[in-house]
């Protein structure tokens, strides 16, 4: 499945990026910037939903994590939104859900997002 | 390094680019799937060679040398599954490791995805090239993890 990257203001300095496809060495470049350009404009609450993704690796994590620490810099937020089992299961392996707050709507990840 | 003959061997080498490794792992996709792997088994497995070439991506790239190409070689035994990726760039060793001591980056996320999703990993230099290989075994018949 094609990667896709689409965002969107949901709200002053709150954004949700909805991603699809392939999250990974090649593509995940392309989220980096969407994020950076987003906190740059002062977007530092950021929702990255995964829910179309079927494939996330190492890297995409890596940038996932790059994306919540310069967001927390700017006293800001990154959160996920994730219902697939099978990306969620790398989330835990790697111990990550200890890190990223990981919701299973939009409704639930905008809750208290200030 | 003396590789024996599995039941069934396939080979495929790619360009060492980002845009090709989802190349290798439509390769192992269809591999994996024709052994009496889970669908989860055959999902870690093409999520490890992924981690495996983007790997060897970044070992060649800290180098600073190019990767010109990934091989990865899949030994298809009835039991298990073999798969080599080789990153066929020739950098020299600090401390050359002994053989079959495993030295996989542990500290990189790939490093840690590839140990927890296959069975056997292990990183060895091929004594006729002197290029380094990760090596990761899927035994069949393990269920899902």
């Amino acid at each position: 499945m094609q990667f896709t990257v689409e965002a969107r203001n949901v709200r002053d300095g709150v954004a949700v990026i909805a991603l699809g496809g392939e999250v990974d060495v090649y593509t995940s470049p392309r989220l980096k910037q969407e994020m950076v350009d987003l906190l740059n404009k002062g977007t530092t609450r950021l929702i990255i939903d995964l829910s179309a993704v079927d494939y996330l690796d190492s890297t995409g994590l890596g940038v996932l994590i790059g994306g919540l620490k310069r967001a927390r810099e700017r006293e800001g937020d990154l959160r996920l939104i994730c219902n697939n089992l099978r990306i969620l299961r790398i989330f835990e392996i790697t111990g990550l859900t200890k890190i990223f707050d990981i919701h299973s709507s939009e409704a639930e990840a905008l809750g208290g997002l200030g | 390094m003396a590789i024996n003959d599995g039941e069934a061997r396939v080979e495929l080498s790619i360009p060492g680019r980002p845009e090709y490794v989802g190349v290798a792992r439509l390769a192992i996709l269809g591999v994996a799937s024709r052994m009496r792997f889970s669908y989860d088994e055959v999902e870690d497995i093409r999520l490890a060679v992924g981690e495996a070439c983007t790997t060897a991506m970044e070992r060649t790239s800290e180098a600073g040398l190019p990767c010109q190409s990934i091989r990865i070689r899949c030994l298809i035994h009835s039991s298990e599954l073999v798969i080599e990726v080789c990153d066929n760039a020739l950098i020299p060793e600090p401390t050359p490791p002994p053989s079959n001591a495993p030295n996989l980056d542990e500290r990189s996320l790939g490093g840690v995805l590839i140990r927890i999703l296959m069975d056997d990993v292990s990183t060895l230099t091929d004594p006729e090239t002197g290029q380094r290989v990760v090596r990761m075994v899927k035994h069949v018949g393990h269920g899902a993890r």
